[in-house]
């Protein structure tokens, strides 16, 4: 929304690409979709690929130093794509611009999706899934207005689910919604490629 | 930043939803199934001028200091218009702005953007130091500096509620004679009235000629006159210039002319009508003459049986084709900014028809609905695009002469043996609380009030038993006739706070407080059958009347909108960010456990 009010700022930033949500809900897909069509991903390797992210994580450890305060390394940030989930962004400083694609999951295939993962770092589920079920849905309904309120923030929801059973509309609304030019095709074969997987 | 607002005064939700539901509003309807519709919540009270400012400031009235239609001064307990105060001066008493309180199109203006408010209440006068464009809304007064009322001259001896009356004498010849009083000056043996001599020439049954001044003015029965502009000489050059339309109601063995408030010309106002006064001249000159009242549409013309139904339809259907067609005026040179537009047809339709007449309140709605599709037509996919009310409407069955009930209660006496009166007639020693204004009750609190006597260790209980006794009070109907009674520190935040009445009194569906009650006075009875044909409104419970809020944007994200979203929604930016919640304020339980379960997948 921001380009369509901002005036007379000198020289504004490019606005930095966030790609959000809950974790397991399809943000390390969005990663390397993004990745592929040619944005240059702020990431460590601190969390390499593994069973759980085939692709790697795609992650930024200083994003979750935020709540400490260091926040410098958003001065590079403009353009690039970093991930930050959503019980993060409030973090995010609002003295910059940031386009937000918010990854949008079912609950059950987020929660499925964790347990998993869980299960592979020997982690135990502490909180019954229908708990933690109850609080994710809370943390979005809070999330999304204040997302809406934010000026700093314009906001894309991608449906992961959708994006896998059919790729083609959303990606257009997405290098739309970046206003960059992308290449559609690299990022298609990203869902493509899953989709392949998990129907052989 | 290119961003289109249409106000639609009173444009009610369950209306448009019941009439979107039979296909009757496509172009609105197009806006909501692209998920840009929302109910929107108002500011309590949702009177208008306290809404539209409340929207403009994206604030409630605890940070601009308009809380109701009338205020009183605390030390007097003399009220006042909240949309035109007045302030003594060397020239005498001149109008100052209702409030200073920053609005968006000040910030858009701010941002280097041009910024246009048209028809936007409480925005008289025009404050020519701000970069904003404005023609005034609701509270702009007529030439007498009031807000308005007309003039019907008679061959027949009778009176009105609140119209001027003055004779039309026969002259022979078929010539009847009158006098039009104007403004009053300051003359040599203090004020003095103005006058024109009028003369009506009968030519037939349905014509005749009026002479008012100098102007002539050939009228046909039955038909509005055009815009047409007098001029009363207020001494040597100096002219007091006006604007009104006449209507020739009756030619046969009585004989009727109605004159429209005189109103401010605004190429020759002796008060800053608009800002800047080049603009309301480019368009007086490039798009035709419009009347500048802040309440054209004459309601107290039809009330007072001056005019019909028709004719008073007709008014509004002249008054809003003008509007539009200066709002398309500025549309087409519209490049980048602000550009909102109120139109307020509407919520007059409604007092007037809403009870009795439905079908004209809806024709209403299908036309607005219609303008929305011509601009939605005009607009670039890059224009942000609002359609908004500041309430919607209630049913009005019984009026409410809350001071009344006060003193049932034995919260308010009056003095002198009385048993009617106004706020003059109370006997302040005696009295604990009063009310003012549409839904204002205050306590007279000892050191704020003139002659307070409730003491700071007492204010807490007697503000919840009135609160109490409110909520329990039953009308001849067997229902509730308030339906929420809020504490003043709740409903309102910011340095205007401690001036507001300490309960903000919402009305339950079918009551409102009485024209007496919004006075000050202290009728015989507490409720009264309302027959007027003002038989709607909405000056009820904010809850009861809520807005709605369209926009070529999904709205869907974001949980309840309210008029704090409004500014943000507007031009991007929040001009107060103290109801933004950032999303870990929420359930702190939960989020704790949401934090332990993050850690455990390595994300935190
Ligand atoms: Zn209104």
């Amino acid at each position: 929304m921001l380009n369509l009010f901002s005036k007379k700022t000198s020289a504004p930033k490019q606005p930095i690409v966030i790609v959000s949500g809950l974790p397991r809900s399809g943000t390390s897909m969005m990663m390397k979709m993004l990745a592929e069509g040619g944005l240059q991903i702020l990431t460590d390797a601190i969390r390499s690929a593994d069973d759980d992210n085939p692709n790697g994580y795609f992650e930024f450890e200083r994003v979750k130093q935020m709540t400490s305060g260091d926040r410098d390394w958003l001065d590079e940030a403009g353009g690039k794509v970093v991930k930050v989930i959503s019980a993060l962004l409030e973090h995010l400083p609002s003295d910059r611009s940031y386009k937000v694609i918010f990854m949008e999951r079912e609950i059950q295939e987020v929660l499925a999706s964790q347990k998993k993962m869980l299960d592979h770092r020997g982690e135990q589920n502490k909180v019954k899934d229908e708990e933690i079920a109850a609080q994710y849905r809370a943390h979005l309904a809070a999330v999304k207005p204040w997302l809406a309120r934010q000026a700093h923030m314009e906001v894309l929801y991608v449906d992961y689910n959708k994006m896998m059973a059919e790729p083609g509309p959303l990606c257009r609304r997405l290098i739309e919604f970046l206003d960059r030019p992308l290449n559609e095709e690299k990022m298609l074969a990203v869902p493509n490629a899953r989709l392949y997987r998990n129907r052989a | 930043m290119k961003t289109v607002i249409l106000g639609f005064d009173s444009f009610d939700p369950a209306i448009f939803e019941s009439m979107a539901e039979k296909n009757l509003l496509p172009n609105l309807q197009k806006m909501a199934d692209a998920g840009g519709y929302s109910r929107l919540e108002v500011c309590s009270p949702p009177q208008t001028e306290v809404s539209w400012t409340c929207i403009a400031t994206g604030a409630d009235p605890g940070s601009h200091g308009i809380f109701d239609f009338v205020l009183r001064e605390p030390n007097s307990y003399m009220p006042y218009v909240s949309i035109l105060p007045t302030k003594k001066s060397a020239v005498g008493e001149t109008f100052i702005p209702p409030y200073t309180t920053k609005t968006f199109f000040e910030e858009a203006a701010d941002m280097g953007y041009p910024a246009t408010a048209l028809w936007w209440p409480a925005m008289f006068p025009a404050r020519p130091e701000l970069p904003v464009n404005t023609l005034p809304g609701l509270g702009t007064p007529d030439i007498r500096g009031q807000l308005g009322v007309g003039t019907l001259l008679t061959t027949e001896d009778e009176t009105k509620k609140k119209t001027a009356v003055a004779a039309l004498i026969p002259a022979g010849n078929n010539r009847f004679t009158s006098t039009l009083s104007g403004p009053a000056v300051a003359g040599k043996s203090g004020p003095q009235t103005l006058t024109l001599p009028v003369a009506l020439d009968v030519i037939n049954a349905q014509s005749a000629r009026l002479q008012v001044g100098e102007v002539q003015l050939d009228l046909k029965l039955g038909q509005w006159s055009d815009i047409f502009e007098i001029k009363f000489k207020a001494g040597f050059l100096a002219n007091v210039h006006a604007i009104t339309r006449v209507l020739l109601t009756d030619l046969g063995a009585a004989k009727r002319v109605y004159f429209l408030p005189l109103q401010i010309h605004p190429l020759h106002s002796a008060f800053h009508y608009a800002s800047s006064p080049g603009f309301a001249k480019s368009l007086w000159s490039k798009v035709g003459s419009y009347l500048t009242l802040g309440w054209p549409q004459d309601t107290t013309g039809l009330e007072d049986g001056c005019i019909n139904d028709d004719q008073f339809i007709t008014l509004c259907d002249l008054i809003f084709e003008r509007r539009k067609q200066i709002f398309h005026h500025l549309l087409a040179g519209f490049k980048e900014g602000v550009l909102a537009s109120i139109f307020d047809d509407l919520d007059r339709i409604q007092h007037m028809f809403h009870h009795n007449r439905r079908e004209v309140a809806e024709a209403w709605y299908k036309k607005l609905d219609q303008f929305v599709g011509e601009v939605a037509a005009r607009l670039g996919a890059k224009t942000r695009f609002i359609v908004m009310s500041d309430h919607g409407f209630s049913t009005f069955q019984f009026k409410v002469h809350l001071n009344r009930w006060l003193a049932e209660q034995g919260w308010l006496a009056l003095k002198d043996g009385k048993t009617e009166g106004d706020l003059s007639h109370v006997d302040w020693s005696q009295t604990k609380a009063y009310a003012l204004g549409l839904n204002s009750l205050y306590l007279n609190v000892a050191g704020r009030e003139g002659q307070g006597m409730v003491n700071a260790s007492e204010l807490e209980s007697l503000l919840g038993e009135v609160q109490k006794r409110l909520l329990e009070w039953k009308g001849p109907d067997g229902r509730n006739v308030v339906s929420a009674a809020r504490l003043k520190h709740e409903v309102y935040n910011g340095p205007y706070a401690r001036l507001g009445p300490d309960l903000v009194v919402g009305y339950a569906a079918g009551y409102r407080a009485s024209a007496e009650t919004g006075l000050g006075k202290i009728p015989a009875a507490a409720i009264e059958e309302n027959h007027d044909h003002w038989g709607a409104d909405h000056c009820v419970d904010k809850d009861l009347v809520p807005g709605v809020l369209f926009a070529n944007r999904d709205l869907r994200d974001f949980g309840g909108i309210s008029f704090r979203d409004i500014p943000f929604l507007a031009i991007g930016k929040h001009l107060d960010q103290s109801h933004i919640k950032p999303p870990s304020q929420v359930g702190p339980q939960g989020q704790k456990d949401l934090e332990e379960r993050l850690k455990g997948l390595g994300y935190l």
